[in-house]
């Protein structure tokens, strides 16, 4: 047993409905394709695994795409520190939806370089691909040079690669930042976070209620 | 087997029955056809009776439904005006956060200010010219009651137009949420809509599954007055009572609950046991029996909890809207038509698509965006209510495979359910069509000289812009009245600036008459029907308004004594007028042998007979009906208050901004902005009512002693204090910042702590924008 702590790293998993989401974290994290419809509410998920050599607990969390439940995103945003935004190669409007969702998670995080990777499913659907692969791909590094990834849930093609990229990704920005912390640790003190609130208390009188 | 049909259309159908039975059903084949045609003549007799306002009718019921009638117009247009304010506070949301974040350049802030100018209410007005009323009031009127252009147009535009055009469509052209026509004809366009889906969507799965301006427009849909009255009258209740229960753990993610668990052993005893390691895999937390003698017990919790809102749902299965019922009913039978082999399971998959994971699975999930609750739920309650979705939507579903392993523990919930659950489904489905009522509705409306609608002049630009920008699918046809109409409009004007748009009251009507002679024949109904029909509602507005205890209204009625009684009232000419018709009416339908003098014109008198009593149990449902509206409409009122309150304090926390802004550069405003206000003084038990206090650890004996001061040294700071009777200084001092309270509510943090007591953040913003609005 060790008692070395293992960090979890928070992904999550945006992106329209029936785009394939759930069956891409299928995939990844049990290696089983969902043939049936089972539009998701919020599911959570927990995979350990081995990037380049370190042990990474994933905590992934499989979002609603059904439009009606856009009110519980903020909170996901907020508390996922990288994400995958999924469309179908095969839908046009999916494609348009990441934009929206992209501009809420710099917002609500307030950092626009925040670990993500642009995913167009269905890609063994070729024949019915709406969404032209140099576009994607131009959006993706639109946001700050973000890799895109064409997968395919139901082939299992490309699944491992996109949630090891962005784990790799998270790791990378945690040592940045660790490493940005130290920095500053040795230069100056701490400092009073922005919106502290003051309490004062007269300490000269006693009080009794 | 499905139930056998009903005979009424479901108790919530909420339109007003006039003396028109709703009740026919497709299946009893020609004579409910005749029936129904019967029925929809009574109602064109009806209108155009109340076209002519020759007899005031004033009865009880006459003026229940008069404050029924009113009170549904309110509600319609308020739900449009939080629809657009929703809208308003939506972008600035977002803006704000931004702001607060300094990250917002001046000219966005200027950009934000005008928005927020904006979102006055319109003032009134007119079109500046006659000829522009009346051609798009021809276009409007063909919009209104051609719904395939809609339905046409919702398909061409993108998700990004889809929104104004969805808010002109539900509130605006088919506005009148309670209002037959208007509603059966955006239910046509529904029908329409959903069609298409059903064509194009090779794949069975995927039907319904995208968000689409199809899946938009349901969801706009079922947030209307109808839909919220349903929402509230069946979650409202169980959600409330379940989210007081804020310290209820029903977890059972046995990862979840296996970390709880050594949390809390290591807190009590120190240290943890060999046996239980820190990180553990999914499978080892779900085979621990700690984790099981947790879990066992809160699986049993929440399929209590979830046949609950189960039970509610189904017994309310009449209360469903009306509108929220058909379209089930047009998901069942496209899928029956496009895959006759589907067995109804698939189906209720399919109708639990939309009816469970788009209309009540969200308001469970998230009540207070229903306005079901006043304050998001905390974190353990939050939970439970994703478990109850997250179960009566694998109900509705039933997939094979259970995506979270542990979510199989719940399959007896299902095995216990699923048959009842699919058969709600179905029975939901079996609401009557309007199609008969729809096309009488329509020849009513073009009887009618007064139809109007109320809408916005830069709305009629954005539709006409939108129908030119799609014209060439549109009016592919040249001939067709669309193509005519857009063309002798010519090209959509430019929108308004705000400050000069205006909402008018468009005049409707159609360009294209059509004649009632056509109407009888199109229904193919006799002379003798329609004199026969007229003498009914006659008599029926006769004997409503003689007075009760009238001599000629004794058991059983006699159709001559009462229209020789009406013949012979003094004091009232239209009233003598009806009785003469009477006469002559009874004498004319015996002489065509529909009715017989010697029995007293039984046949006629018996309908006569049904239609009071129908009418009598219609007051009951009205006055039933109003008091449901009444909720409905002060819940809206009441969103409609925090959303204004709301906009208020971006207004104020924008104008703090920017005049600190300004006054780097002017100093002129330094005066105003450094003025300090206050302070104002607020007693315990004021603040304790008007619910700014939230809790308080006060003792009850010493809270009369306590007082607070509120002051404001600078726009946009606060200070609070807590002071003791006698004392000169305050004991306890909070400084506040805007800035600091707006992020609070943004994060869904809603108490605000002073040691003593804690205060409510909203309405400590409400009470600081109220007291501290500086001069701008």
């Amino acid at each position: 047993m060790s008692y070395q702590t293992r960090r979890e790293h928070n992904i999550v998993v945006l992106g329209a409905g029936g785009v394939g989401k759930s069956c891409l974290t299928a995939q990844f994290v049990q290696n089983v394709w969902i043939e049936s419809y089972d539009p998701t509410i919020e599911d959570s998920y927990r995979k350990v695994v081995n990037v380049d050599g370190r042990q990474v607990v994933l905590e992934i969390l499989d979002t609603a795409g059904t439009e009606q439940f856009t009110a519980m995103r903020e909170l996901y945003m907020k508390q996922g520190q990288g994400f995958l935004l999924v469309f179908s190669i095969t839908n046009m409007n999916s494609f348009y939806e990441l934009a929206e969702l992209r501009e809420a998670i710099s917002r609500i995080k307030e950092d626009d370089d925040i670990p993500l990777v642009v995913v167009g499913n269905k890609s063994d659907m070729e024949d019915d691909r709406a969404v032209p692969r140099a576009r994607a791909f131009q959006l993706a590094q639109s946001w700050g040079q973000k890799p895109y990834f064409e997968t395919s849930a139901r082939r299992r093609t490309n699944v491992d690669e996109v949630f090891l990229n962005l784990c790799r990704q998270i790791l990378q920005k945690d040592s940045v930042r660790d490493q940005m912390y130290e920095h500053h640790a040795a230069q100056r003190r701490p400092a009073r976070p922005r919106h502290e609130k003051r309490k004062r208390r007269n300490r000269d009188k006693c009080v009794i209620l | 087997m499905l139930p056998p049909p009903r005979t009424s259309t479901s108790t919530t159908s909420s339109f007003e029955p006039m003396t028109r039975q709703n009740t026919f059903s497709s299946q009893d084949g020609a004579r409910s056809l005749r029936q129904s045609k019967r029925a929809s003549m009574t109602a064109l007799l009806v209108s155009m009776n109340a076209r002519e306002r020759d007899l005031e009718i004033s009865d009880d019921l006459a003026r229940a439904q008069r404050l029924l009638r009113e009170l549904k117009v309110k509600i319609s247009s308020q739900s449009k005006k939080n629809f657009v304010l929703e809208k308003d506070v939506r972008y600035l949301d977002s803006r704000i956060a931004l702001l607060i974040q300094n990250r917002m350049a001046l000219e966005e802030q200027n950009e934000v200010a005008s928005h927020l100018d904006e979102a006055a209410e319109l003032q009134e007005g007119e079109f500046p010219n006659d000829e522009k009323t009346q051609k798009y009031g021809n276009l409007l009127f063909l919009l209104q009651s051609e719904p395939k252009h809609i339905a046409h147009l919702c398909r061409l535009v993108t998700m990004a137009e889809i929104d104004s055009l969805l808010q002109t469509v539900m509130f605006t052209i088919y506005g009148n949420q309670y209002e037959s026509r208007e509603e059966h004809l955006l239910l046509t366009m529904f029908q329409s809509v959903l069609t298409h889906q059903f064509e194009t969507t090779p794949e069975y799965s995927n039907l319904l599954r995208q968000n689409t301006p199809v899946s938009r427009m349901m969801t706009t849909y079922t947030r209307r007055g109808p839909g919220q009255s349903y929402l509230k009258e069946v979650l409202s209740e169980k959600i409330n009572s379940l989210i007081e229960l804020d310290e209820m753990d029903l977890e059972i993610n046995p990862l979840k609950v296996y970390e709880n668990m050594i949390k809390q052993i290591e807190e009590s005893t120190g240290t943890l046991p060999e046996d239980l390691p820190r990180s553990v895999t999914a499978e080892f937390a779900a085979e621990h029996p700690q984790v099981h003698a947790i879990i066992d017990p809160r699986l049993r919790t929440l399929s209590n909890l979830a046949e609950g809102f189960l039970d509610e749902i189904i017994v309310a299965v009449e209360d469903a809207p009306y509108g929220i019922r058909w379209i089930c009913k047009q998901i069942r039978n496209l899928s029956r038509r496009k895959y006759p082999d589907a067995r109804d399971e698939a189906i209720c998959t399919l109708i639990g698509g939309f009816f469970f994971l788009r209309f009540i699975n969200p308001a469970i999930v998230t009540p207070k965006s229903y306005m079901l609750i006043e304050r998001n739920p905390d974190d353990k309650p939050k939970r439970t209510l994703t478990y109850i979705a997250k179960m009566l939507q694998n109900l509705a579903n039933k997939p094979l495979y259970a995506k979270e392993p542990y979510m199989a523990k719940l399959q007896p919930f299902i095995q216990r359910n699923k048959d009842r659950c699919n058969k709600f489904m179905l029975d939901l489905c079996e609401v009557q069509d309007f199609y008969e009522s729809l096309e009488m509705d329509n020849y009513v409306a073009l009887t009618k000289r007064d139809i109007e609608l109320n809408i916005s002049i830069n709305e009629v630009y954005a539709t006409h812009s939108l129908l030119e920008k799609h014209s060439t699918d549109l009016a592919r046809d040249h001939d067709s009245h669309l193509a005519i109409l857009l063309r002798e409009l010519g090209s959509a004007p430019a929108q308004l600036p705000r400050k000069d748009n205006r909402a008018i009251i468009l005049p409707l009507y159609s360009r294209w008459e059509s004649s009632f002679d056509d109407l009888t024949q199109q229904l193919d109904i006799t002379q003798e029907e329609i004199l026969f029909l007229e003498a009914k509602s006659t008599f029926v507005q006769i004997i409503r308004s003689l007075p009760d205890r009238s001599r000629a209204l004794s058991r059983p009625l006699r159709l001559d004594r009462i229209a020789e009684a009406a013949g012979t009232l003094r004091n009232d000419p239209v009233m003598v007028r009806k009785g003469i018709r009477c006469v002559e009416l009874l004498s004319t339908l015996s002489d065509m042998g529909a009715v017989e003098r010697a029995d007293d014109y039984a046949v006629l008198r018996d309908e006569i007979e049904q239609e009071l009593a129908h009418l009598g149990s219609l007051k009951d449902k009205v006055l039933e009906e109003t008091l449901k509206l009444e909720d409905v409409y002060k819940t809206i009122r009441d969103h409609n208050t925090y959303l204004l309150s709301q906009l208020e304090t971006y207004k104020n926390y924008l104008h703090n901004v920017r005049s600190q802004a300004e006054g780097v550069r002017r100093p002129s405003n330094v005066k105003e902005k450094s003025r300090e206000l206050g302070p104002y003084k607020f007693s315990h038990a004021q603040l304790e009512k008007d619910g700014v206090i939230k809790r308080s650890n006060v003792p009850d004996n010493r809270r009369s002693n306590i007082y607070f001061m509120f002051r404001s040294p600078t726009a946009g700071t606060f200070v609070i204090s807590l002071h003791y009777k006698g004392r000169a200084r305050g004991l306890l001092e909070l400084d506040l910042k805007l800035d600091d309270l707006l992020e609070m509510q943004k994060d869904n943090q809603y108490e605000l702590e002073l040691e003593y007591v804690q205060f409510d953040v909203p309405k400590v913003l409400a009470l600081l924008n109220k007291r501290f609005a500086r001069k701008k």
